[in-house]
């Protein structure tokens, strides 16, 4: 099993990409060293004794061997807290947690479909994919333009990006997975890798087995021990519940059981 | 010189009186890497049913102010599982292991005891008895005193292991289902389990927890539970384990003064997974800064000033 660590990582920046969404970069060398795209942080927002449960952020990529980022939406009063820490505060994180992306030591072709800041944890898997000499296309759906985060990172690292914008001010009008088929016809990848709302998720999960192709998706759920104590953040799979924290939050999308 | 921690319940000799609240902590596997389990006090495993459970649906937990609401179900492998898989580790740990039971029906509690009692390394049992019981339509065993002292009773006779039965909150009178515990041959008590609650989504209308009400949990209930324990401490000459809220050495301090021997930490494990060393440290600095030589000289010590509360 891999070490996890809970430790006081100070802030070594911190950007608003667009008004409520925050980019934080962390220092840990022993975080950012064991680190694989998929897993997560445990946060501890805020001070003292304000919140009774930790947040859960993705690894959104890794710096330089010490250091790591978050990358997240401010939806309620824990990413609120989190957004109000200032440069050379000391954050509480628990992690690296969960499983990672499987990436198979032969696979020479993959597509990763984004959705909103579910592009998160796929920076980092775009990363490891462009390192490994994995060919990849990918396509990023969000509400509007200025939504498409990292989305000149994707260019960098990947061979052709589609984005999509449901008001239709870049890319294509509408959603990710308008273009799946297209793509997958084009791309022909030997493998999936996709991340945001369920809805999404579900469907690139049907396109995938009806192309048969292995697809990973990441789940979210609310989490409590984030360490596979308290059976808090079950999913249903085909062999009953598992754990997102642990068993997840990356399963094989034909392992789950969506709801209808 | 160093306080003295150590404390004695239902028979059992602890290096100190710091545990872990049965559901929150896993079988102590889970924390290895980042809690050193050797300086628990004990260590209470999650509840272990006869059969396995698949538990509730998810979402089973939400925020809530200063606590949380848990459905989890008593999700667990049952017994055979939680012999062959956690006890070689927990035995390993070389803490004294607490296992917590649950039932639908008194002969399951009784089943539990008998095998428990010939795995060895078992220090004691927990009954949790906040679970429905199927015979009696529904009602939780915790709630009767006639179901406590039935089930209590039976497991008496069915093992010579210390017998702690964890309590729950949500009765009338606590004293009155503690009385039936300890009638039927209780060695301690745990209190309190979980306070049912339950939270709505405003904006979807629905509760926030798929089963619709759960436990509440954590510093919100502490005020609760610390009652509980003074109420019980005053009126039976039984151990008791104090939980609910219990995050820091203060917080132990209040239960112990209320008359706690010992403390468990349940939800606080969540946003400091190493709150139980954080506590134990804690509690030496507290009786050293205050010149105390043991811990057992702070049970019970509350100071009432004579006038009995009226509302
Ligand atoms: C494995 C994992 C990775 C995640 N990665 C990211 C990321 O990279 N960027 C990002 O912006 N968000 C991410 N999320 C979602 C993020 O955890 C929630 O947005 C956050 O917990 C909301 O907290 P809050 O206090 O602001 O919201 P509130 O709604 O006030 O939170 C109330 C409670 O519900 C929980 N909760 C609310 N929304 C979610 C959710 N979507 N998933 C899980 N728990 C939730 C909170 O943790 C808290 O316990 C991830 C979630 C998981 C499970
Ligand atoms: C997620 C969760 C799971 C729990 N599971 C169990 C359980 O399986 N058996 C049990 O007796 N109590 C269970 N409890 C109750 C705790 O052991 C404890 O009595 C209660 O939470 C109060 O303590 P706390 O405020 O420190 O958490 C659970 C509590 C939580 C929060
Ligand atoms: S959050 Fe506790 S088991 Fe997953």
């Amino acid at each position: 099993m891999n070490a996890i660590y809970r430790l006081q990582a100070e802030v070594l920046n911190k950007e608003e990409l667009i008004p409520g969404v925050f980019r934080i970069k962390l220092f840990s060398e022993e975080i950012s060293r064991a680190a694989k795209p998929g897993q997560f942080v445990h946060v501890a927002c805020g001070k003292g004794r304000d919140f009774i449960l930790r947040r859960p952020f993705s690894i959104h990529r890794r710096l330089s061997g010490n250091a790591f980022e978050i990358l997240f939406q401010v939806v309620g009063r824990g990413t609120e807290a989190l957004s109000e820490v200032r440069l050379h505060d000391f954050v509480d994180v628990l992690g690296p947690l969960g499983n990672s992306f499987e990436i198979p030591p032969d696979l020479s072709s993959a597509l990763l479909v984004a959705g909103g800041v579910g592009i998160a944890p796929l920076i980092f898997l775009a990363d490891e994919l462009n390192s490994r000499k994995v060919r990849f296309y990918a396509i990023q759906g969000a509400t509007t333009q200025q939504r498409l985060f990292c989305y000149m990172d994707l260019k960098r690292l990947g061979r052709q990006i589609f984005a999509t914008t449901e008001d239709g001010t870049a890319g294509h009008c509408g959603r990710a997975t308008d273009l799946i088929h297209e793509v997958i016809k084009k791309s022909a990848p030997e493998r999936i890798y996709s991340c945001g709302p369920e809805g999404m998720l579900k469907v690139v999960a049907d396109v995938a087995a009806a192309f048969g192709i292995d697809c990973q998706v990441s789940v979210e759920r609310r989490m409590a021990c984030g360490l596979g104590a308290c059976l808090s953040c079950v999913c249903q799979t085909r062999d009953g519940y598992r754990l997102a924290c642990k068993d997840g939050p990356v399963f094989r999308a034909e392992e789950l059981s969506w709801k209808a | 010189m160093k306080p003295d921690l150590s404390v004695e319940i239902a028979g059992i000799q602890l290096k100190n009186p710091v545990m872990t609240a049965s559901g929150t902590f896993g079988c102590g596997r889970e924390y290895a890497d980042l809690v050193d389990l050797k300086k628990l006090g004990a260590i209470v495993a999650k509840t272990v049913t006869l059969e396995p459970r698949k538990g509730n649906p998810p979402p089973r937990i939400c925020e809530t102010p200063s606590g949380m609401l848990n459905a989890i179900g008593l999700q667990n492998e049952g017994i055979d599982r939680f012999i062959e898989k956690e006890m070689p580790f927990l035995k390993k740990v070389g803490v004294p292991v607490i296992v917590n039971i649950a039932g639908d029906a008194v002969s399951d509690y009784v089943e539990l005891c008998r095998r428990l009692s010939s795995v060895g390394d078992v220090a004691a049992i927990e009954l949790n008895v906040s679970c429905p019981n199927v015979k009696a339509g529904g009602i939780a065993f915790g709630m009767h005193p006639g179901l406590v002292s039935e089930v209590v009773g039976a497991c008496r006779r069915a093992t010579g292991l210390p017998l702690i039965v964890k309590l729950t909150p949500n009765v009338g009178s606590v004293v009155g289902i503690a009385r039936a515990a300890v009638g039927a041959g209780a060695d301690a008590v745990s209190l309190i389990n979980t306070v049912i609650g339950m939270s709505i989504d405003h904006n979807t209308f629905q509760p926030r927890l798929a089963s619709g009400f759960g436990g509440l949990s954590g510093p919100a209930i502490r005020p609760i539970a610390v009652r509980m324990v003074w109420e019980v401490a005053r009126e039976l000459d039984v151990p008791i384990i104090g939980m609910g809220g219990v995050g820091d050495a203060l917080d132990a301090v209040e239960f112990i003064l209320a008359g706690a021997t010992a403390v468990a930490v349940g939800t606080a494990n969540f946003i400091n997974p190493r709150a139980t060393i954080d506590l134990i440290d804690g509690l030496e600095e507290f009786l050293i800064a205050r010149g105390m030589d043991s811990v057992r000289d702070l049970v019970g010590k509350v100071k009432m000033d004579g006038s009995s509360p009226t509302c």
